[in-house]
């Protein structure tokens, strides 16, 4: 049986080095604008998807919700050669304003960090996003940061 | 509202069903296949399907803004993902008082599985007064 020499498989140090650097070159510009209108039905599916009852998200959005409105991370196809799997870290909410029924809200993302570190069952690969929330009247309502990580 | 350090928020159990995640991944347009095929799930060396993190944190805002009601408001909320959660098991949600200065409350609130193991820790800050 013969053993042909393919090419260095995903997940070798050469490979891995180089979606880093192709992800770090991405670093702090910002994604295309997305735009959506806050919802009664859609805030409705969402809080009873999470068994929120709570009738002041009758008028106003829950503290997640806007993660429903625009992704939360940009679409980073080289990520995808790293690793097996996305896993989320950790997610950080900072409220300015708050977000009401009816609001048009833009969400502008950016990938603010990328870094690697080992771990007990091998590298993994953090990218870090930060979304900023605006409203229809140009207000920032909320900012939010979140750590991917590729395993 | 009197809050005080050490002071526990009154506990949240969640009871997450596979249904549940599928209702949620609609909902936030999360449709990460990890969260509703078992398949899947395995073959990225997962036990079962699992929890979105986002799910969980959403879960303990519920728990702060069940204590808040209209006493005050949220004004940074963070949460680490430690651990994995999967469907068929309860969810325990809890939250203590750390530090009270004036109207600025800040919380550490938390995660745990069945087994009382913490999979979510995190912190919130919080405004009295409307």
């Amino acid at each position: 049986m013969s053993i042909q020499k393919g090419p260095t498989t995903s997940g070798s140090p050469a490979t891995a080095t180089s979606v880093v650097e192709r992800l770090r070159a991405r670093i702090g510009v910002d994604g295309p604008p997305i735009s959506a209108r806050v919802e009664a039905g859609h805030v409705k599916r969402f809080v009873e998807a999470v068994g929120d009852p709570n009738p002041r998200w009758s008028k106003e959005a829950p503290p997640t919700f806007l993660v429903a409105l625009a992704p939360v991370s940009l679409h980073l196809a080289e990520a995808e050669e790293y690793g097996k799997g996305w896993l989320n870290g950790g997610n950080r909410f900072e409220y300015l304003a708050p977000v009401l029924i009816g609001d048009r809200i833009t969400a502008t993302g950016r990938v603010a960090d990328v870094y690697e570190k080992s771990g007990s069952t091998g590298n993994l690969l953090f990218i870090i996003f930060e979304t900023d929330y605006v409203n229809q009247r140009g207000e920032l309502v909320a900012r939010l940061r979140g750590t991917a990580i590729r395993r | 509202m009197n809050v005080k350090v050490g002071q526990e928020l009154p506990e949240l159990v969640k009871h997450p069903t596979t249904r549940q995640l599928v209702q949620y991944a609609g909902a936030q347009g999360d449709f990460y296949e990890i969260h509703y095929d078992q398949a899947y799930a395995r073959s990225v060396a997962l036990p079962d399907v699992i929890l979105h993190g986002l799910l969980k944190a959403a879960f303990l805002g519920q728990l702060i803004t069940d204590w808040l009601g209209e006493s005050g408001t949220l004004r940074t909320f963070e949460v680490s993902y430690r651990g994995i959660d999967m469907p068929g098991h309860p969810y325990r949600c809890r939250g203590r008082v750390t530090r009270v200065d004036g109207e600025q409350v800040d919380l550490e609130v938390w995660g745990e599985d069945d087994a009382g193991k913490q999979t979510t820790s995190g912190s919130a800050t919080v405004q009295l007064g409307s």
